[in-house]
């Protein structure tokens, strides 16, 4: 008898471990799908894992699609409209219609054919300006980190005077002495003057590499240093270097339109931001013409927008500690939902 | 103290590389400005009326003369006479633009430290939360708006349709300035919509900057000891982590002065708000190159204050800083 009520005592308790197990501790299935983890498509294994890292970050291919479709649409702008940018096409001021589909300025200039064709401007100089100034900031970071002693202390003077001189009152100056400032002169200048963080960042990152084992095997094995530079420090700086491109470009593109819409710029040159200028010198918004002001501000907007997605995945490459903050958020919640104190830091 | 000496050492030399640069940029340039006014004339000056134009603008003498007299100028607060308010010096212009300038900027970057700071400790602590997915990018791409959009949206809707606030200027015609209630209030009255149009575009910098350093202190050994120590939520928070990652802040604070400063150019320019960036506006319009070059020299000159500044403050927070 006695047997009998032990044995089963013991399969229900074990019984009901068993069940309590299962509602604990579910499979590894189970917690992806709970915790909406994704395992990583197959095909990224074959790419280095820094970019494979960007692929299957949704924030930063947002910003990827979305610039890219930005720079599509300006590079196509031919095909989707018959009209030149710098000719009257109709009536001042025209409402958006089949005939203009975002309407005319007051100067009777298709707002459409000038948000495209002033978007191959505006993002040249953005991107030409931005990747300009990352890499003069990647040069003179990998210079004074790899380098030190004196050349670092001269370099390192200079980053600092770049970064603590006012840069667009600077630009101010510089453009006012040329005869209406084009495009080109306020790209070369916002290069000029738009390098000194990533030269920062790239300094401290060079010095900490320095000191590695793989750099100091390749100088003890009588590595040229160029080489050293090029094949050993550069790789490791992509991430950095691609922060800078991003931030540069957003502050480029930002600059350019400031500049031109406080009548700097060239103002017959075609641009976000002079189209803004114009805008503004022509009363668009007081006189109800909200088609001439808007399609160059949502493009400045969604191109910053994009920008910044892509940023902030770089920022989660080179940052792992920030991509895990967004998993802590799930696990608290799964927590939650289970009745667990969420407490995890 | 060391510390702060080899900071001042190291402001006063940038200084002397903007002066430097305000030197020769134009030097460098096509058309210095005095060759420009004198072509302007169109040869209908005599030789002695060309040389008064050229040594009004520095530009006798060998060129180390003309370097040394333009330094010496300069330590002397001496900028030329305006072409623009003729007879008045260029100095007088530019102090009471940048009063008025100071008092747009002083207030929008102080609210949108504070703001952006503040939201960036909330993200942080709950990272990866409601509040962190969804305003964390949010605020960021408010940061990567155009200022002269959002400046034009606001004075459109506000000032244009609604008329709830003025058109222009920086306090209502009629009051004298002084320290009464009136004047203040009529002051804060018109900076509301400028001040907001900075403020938008400004605090999610603050935001994403708390949030990062945040984030990285949040698994460092000190703050792990402080909860396991069971201290509250909210001083481990504030005394522990937010202190820790606000110095960072406070350095990059300094070095976004000369951004914001000449950012407020183009709010002033849509506000008509008498400050340094409408006159400088003004300036480039009839190519008043004293002013504009004054302009940089003074804005070279707050930033430097304002990183001198955070580096005091630093010091005081941290104690690791006092002993170099």
């Amino acid at each position: 008898m006695a047997d009998i009520t032990q044995t089963r005592a013991v399969s229900l308790l074990d019984r009901l471990d068993e069940a309590a197990f299962a509602s604990a501790a579910p499979t590894q299935e189970e917690l992806m799908r709970e915790l909406r983890i994704k395992a990583r498509p197959g095909w990224t294994s074959s790419l280095p894992p820094s970019l494979a890292a960007f692929v299957t970050n949704p924030k930063g291919m947002f910003g990827v699609i979305l610039l890219l479709g930005l720079i599509l649409f300006s590079i196509l702008a031919p095909i989707f409209s018959d009209y030149n940018p710098h000719r009257r096409a109709g009536k001042p001021h025209v409402a958006p219609s089949y005939e203009h589909v975002l309407g005319t300025t007051r100067m009777g200039k298709d707002v459409y054919t000038q948000v495209a064709y002033g978007g191959r401007i505006s993002l040249a100089v953005g991107f030409g300006a931005g990747l300009a100034s990352a890499a003069i900031g990647l040069a003179i970071g990998i210079a004074a980190g790899y380098f030190g002693g004196r050349v670092d202390d001269i370099l390192t003077f200079f980053v600092n005077v770049v970064l603590v001189l006012p840069g667009l009152p600077l630009i101010i100056v510089i453009a006012s002495l040329v005869d209406s400032a084009g495009p080109l002169v306020i790209g070369i200048v916002l290069a000029l003057t738009g390098w000194g963080w990533s030269a920062r960042t790239i300094r401290t990152q060079t010095l900490s590499l320095r000191t590695r084992e793989f750099v100091l095997s390749a100088e003890l094995m009588g590595e040229r240093k160029w080489r050293i530079i090029l094949k050993e420090i550069f790789p490791n700086m992509l991430s950095f270097f691609m922060g800078g491109l991003v931030l540069g470009t957003i502050s480029a593109i930002l600059a350019e339109a400031a500049l031109s819409f406080i009548g700097l710029g060239d103002p017959n040159a075609v641009t976000w931001g002079t189209m803004l200028y114009w805008a503004q010198n022509n009363m668009a918004l007081q006189s109800g013409a909200w088609w001439e002001i808007w399609p160059p501000a949502v493009a400045i907007m969604l191109t910053g927008a994009a920008l910044v997605m892509i940023n902030f995945a770089v920022d989660e490459i080179t940052n792992p500690q920030l991509k895990a903050s967004r998993g802590i958020g799930r696990i608290k919640r799964y927590l939650r939902r289970r009745g667990r104190s969420a407490d995890v830091f | 103290m060391i510390y702060i000496l080899r900071r001042v050492a190291f402001y006063l030399a940038a200084f002397f590389v903007a002066v430097t640069l305000n030197f020769f940029i134009p030097r460098v340039m096509p058309g210095d400005p005095s060759a420009r006014i004198i072509a302007s004339f169109q040869g209908r000056l005599n030789e002695a009326q060309v040389e008064a134009i050229r040594a009004s603008y520095g530009a006798t003498g060998s060129l180390w003369e003309q370097y040394v007299g333009y330094v010496l100028q300069v330590l002397r607060f001496d900028f030329g006479i305006s072409t623009v308010q003729f007879p008045e010096p260029t100095s007088s212009l530019l102090f009471y633009g940048a009063t008025w300038t100071l008092v747009l900027v002083g207030i929008a970057i102080t609210f949108a430290f504070l703001i952006g700071t503040m939201m960036g400790i909330h993200a942080a602590w709950n990272r990866g939360g409601f509040f962190d997915s969804v305003f964390t990018p949010l605020n960021v791409m408010l940061n990567a708006f155009t200022p002269a959009v959002v400046a034009l949206l606001l004075f459109y809707a506000f000032s244009l349709e609604l008329k709830w606030f003025p058109l222009g200027r920086a306090h209502a015609t009629g009051l004298s300035p002084g320290f009464d209630l009136n004047f203040i209030g009529s002051v804060l009255y018109h900076a509301t919509l400028p001040v907001l149009s900075i403020l938008i575009v400004s605090f999610g910098g603050w935001h994403l900057g708390m949030r990062n350093v945040m984030i990285n202190l949040l698994n460092e050994d000190f703050v792990i000891l402080a909860r396991a120590k069971g201290l509250s939520d909210r001083r481990v928070r504030y005394r522990y982590v937010a202190r820790n990652a606000i110095m960072p802040q406070i350095t990059s604070l300094a070095l976004s002065v000369g951004f914001l400063l000449g950012g407020a150019l183009v709010t002033e320019q849509v506000f008509n708000y008498p400050g340094l960036g409408k006159f400088t506006i003004t300036a480039i319009e009839s190519r008043d190159y004293s002013f504009i070059q004054a302009q940089l020299l003074l804005l070279t000159m707050s930033v430097l204050v304002a990183n001198l500044l955070s580096d005091i403050a630093n010091v005081i927070l941290d104690p690791r800083l006092r002993k170099g």
